[in-house]
């Protein structure tokens, strides 16, 4: 039997592994799971509309989705060269160094927090307002945010992530929904002709050219959870193939979607009106768009995407913290697993954070929506913004010491164009942070918030630095997150039997 | 007399180690797993590897590659994954046999437990649903964590086996058994781990990290 032969056909061995392995209707299906489309249709978007006043939101998801495509052609291309990809720190610490990396992890790690934690301040008063008009229970929406927390809590520790059916029919039903309301709105415009000015090039600097980069953060907030395909790499059928197929995938449905949703509302109740009726009714413009019946429906479905966006933000959140446990980058405890393979100290140091945050916002009764959703929302988008360019620079770095035989578009001229794009999106954002939360200009949140960035990264840089010189050991293994055991048991890795 | 013999052989063991990660991974009089089934599965296939490690008959090439030994193992179980192996035309990484070893890995060493007598089939107790694997006698489901502790006693010399048991006790997720028997003034399991030979170490390593990856991609 020649040795061609053979290796035509696959082994008992390869036929088992490959049949366990993912393809890319399964990572796709998983990257849009984290999406939580109507979390942003209905939540975001008319929210976004009336806190900034600028109509060039649906716009803005296509100059993302286009800049993030770019983006992704580096991203994909690094995946295939590294260990624990899908983590943003990996990337950098591999690109840009292991200070830089653990940098990187904290403002990762405070980014996904905030997005988590705001998701709260949507989930109690949509659930309060479904409780009064249904079941005559009034209470107010921190109570209803507590009870949802503590159900998250409950299912974080129970390593309950919403099963694939149940989150594939609510997925799919969301969807549907959205785009049901969006061809309603659409086949209904005020006054009864359809306007394509939101989605022209122009709108998105009709507040003024700093304004993109306030939209700018608004659409990648819409996106995130697309970056996460990578997560899967070790479980692709075809990694080379599966992860940038089901990355492009999910960007093009996302953008398809909230842009084609973003439109409708403004072109339904006109584009002169859109900032006051998002205003006044909030997540009630998308849920108007179409009948009485439909819109009852996006309303329940809006509540069950607010509870598996929170819950899937979670368990996003305590994976980071799990892995940097894992590294020695936070304390060891963070890395101990349970008898049920959940690190209950990572779940329940994110559980404490949302406790914190929920009864801060209660005891000083600031309004849920805007300035706990949005605002946190908003400045977690921002920091997910911030790494987008960052990772970009490291995959530049990174290639830029060995090509490892990736083309010159994908090592160099896409991540460049990418970083050069969403580095100024970033420069933009921060100087109108406060168009962004709705603030006046020099208001402290406006400040504060992506502050808290600068201050994470430098805690994480020093850190970095500190574990060079007082833990090698530990240093050397920042990014590798489930590898890094490999190097701490077993530092010569390479034996002789 | 021939009673008590049959007690002392079965506190004692079956000698094989994946046969003693899985008593300590079910609770010694329901049966009942400890962890969940892919973290199970993953540690009983490091668990077969270790056996055909500590008996030389296979070991790790210098690109971390699974090659085939000079000596077949005794049991049947052991020696059929030992064909598998030398029977792959290029050697596999450490992982690759994990993966593979783990889908039937629970079921595999059950039923070599059930021919030792260590394990008995109990009763459905819902039609659609398999029988659990019931221990026969409590205390030999619970002396591999006494065997265990052996290991991480200072006073006492490190065997290898007990070592690489806490170690892939500990990977699947097992470690707060070991908490709750460990001799106090104990040596620390990464200072046991320490001591072993390369290719151990590399096993019970990779067995964390296969473990861990399930973990963070959400498929544990």
């Amino acid at each position: 039997m020649s040795r061609t032969h053979m290796a035509a056909k696959p082994s008992a061995v390869s036929r088992a592994l490959a049949r366990d392995r993912l393809g890319v209707p399964a990572v796709l299906f998983f990257v849009l799971a984290g999406v939580a489309p109507l979390t942003v249709a209905a939540g975001v978007i008319p929210t976004a509309y009336a806190t900034t006043g600028l109509t060039g939101i649906p716009a803005a998801f296509l100059l993302v989705a286009v800049i993030l495509v770019v983006w992704a052609t580096g991203y994909v291309a690094m995946t295939r060269h590294i260990t624990n990809a899908g983590a943003f720190y990996a990337f950098i610490a591999r690109g840009l160094g292991r200070p830089a990396g653990v940098a990187a992890a904290l403002v990762a790690l405070v980014a996904y927090s905030f997005l988590q934690v705001g998701l709260y301040g949507a989930l109690g008063p949509a659930a309060a307002g479904q409780a009064a008009a249904h079941l005559g229970v009034h209470a107010p929406w921190w109570a209803w945010a507590l009870a949802a927390w503590a159900v998250i809590t409950a299912l974080g520790l129970a390593r309950v992530d919403i099963t694939g059916r149940v989150l594939g029919v609510l997925l799919s039903a969301e969807i549907l929904v959205i785009l049901a309301e969006t061809v309603w709105g659409l086949a209904r415009p005020a006054g009864g002709r359809l306007s394509l000015a939101v989605l022209s090039p122009a709108a998105l600097t009709s507040g003024g050219f700093g304004t993109v980069g306030v939209l700018a953060v608004v659409a990648v907030l819409g996106f995130v959870g697309f970056e996460q395909a990578p997560v899967l790499a070790e479980e692709a059928r075809h990694p080379r193939r599966t992860i940038p197929v089901a990355t492009y995938l999910a960007l093009g449905a996302i953008a398809v979607v909230y842009a084609g949703a973003a439109w409708a509302m403004a072109a339904h109740v006109g584009r002169s009106r859109v900032v006051a009726a998002a205003a006044a009714q909030g997540p009630g413009l998308l849920f108007g768009l179409g009948s009485a019946w439909l819109g009852q429906a996006a309303q329940l479905l809006f509540l069950t995407s607010l509870f598996a966006a929170a819950l899937a933000f979670h368990n996003c959140v305590w994976r980071y913290i799990f892995a940097l446990g894992r590294e020695g980058v936070l304390p060891g405890a963070f890395g101990r697993t349970g008898a049920n393979s959940i690190p209950k100290a990572a779940s329940l140091a994110q559980s404490l954070t949302g406790l914190a945050v929920i009864v801060a916002y209660a005891a000083g009764g600031w309004a849920p929506m805007t300035n706990l959703f949005f605002w946190l929302g908003t400045t977690g988008g921002f920091g997910i913004l911030v790494l987008l360019a960052v990772t970009a620079v490291a995959v530049i770095a990174f290639f830029a010491r060995d090509p490892r035989g990736e083309s010159t578009w994908a090592r160099l001229v896409a991540p460049a164009l990418a970083a050069i794009l969403l580095g100024g999106l970033v420069v933009l954002a921060v100087l109108h942070y406060s168009t962004l939360l709705g603030v006046p200009a020099g208001s402290a949140a406006a400040w504060a918030l992506p502050g808290g960035y600068a201050l994470a990264a430098a805690t994480g840089l020093g850190w970095g630095l500190v574990l060079r010189v007082r833990r090698p050991q530990v240093y050397e293994t920042v990014g590798l997150g489930a590898h890094a055991v490999t190097r701490q048991i077993a530092p010569a890795s390479r034996i002789l039997p | 007399m021939a009673g008590r013999s049959t007690m002392r052989a079965g506190l004692s063991g079956t000698g094989r180690l994946a046969d003693d990660l899985y008593l300590m991974a079910h609770h010694e009089l329901t049966g009942r797993p400890f962890v969940q089934p892919r973290a199970l599965g993953t540690g009983l296939a490091g668990g077969l590897l270790a056996e055909l490690m500590l008996g030389a008959s296979i070991g790790l090439g210098p690109d971390g590659a699974v090659l085939p030994g000079r000596t077949w193992p005794a049991d049947e179980l052991a020696r059929q994954v030992r064909d598998q192996i030398a029977g792959e035309h290029e050697p596999r990484l450490v992982r690759d046999w994990l993966l593979f070893l783990a889908r039937t890995a629970a079921d595999d060493v059950a039923q070599r437990l059930a021919r030792s007598g260590y394990v008995t089939r109990a009763g459905r107790r819902v039609p659609w649903r398999p029988g659990r694997w019931i221990p026969v006698d409590p205390d030999w489901a619970f002396s591999p964590l006494l065997r265990v502790r052996a290991a991480l006693d200072p006073a006492r010399p490190l065997p290898a086996y007990g070592a690489v048991l806490a170690g892939l006790a500990t990977a699947c997720g097992l470690g707060f058994r070991l908490d709750q028997y460990q001799a106090s003034a104990g040596r620390r399991l990464d200072e046991a781990l320490a001591q072993l030979n390369p290719c151990l170490r590399e096993l019970v390593a990779q067995t964390q990290a296969v473990v861990d990856n399930a973990v963070l991609s959400h498929r544990a």
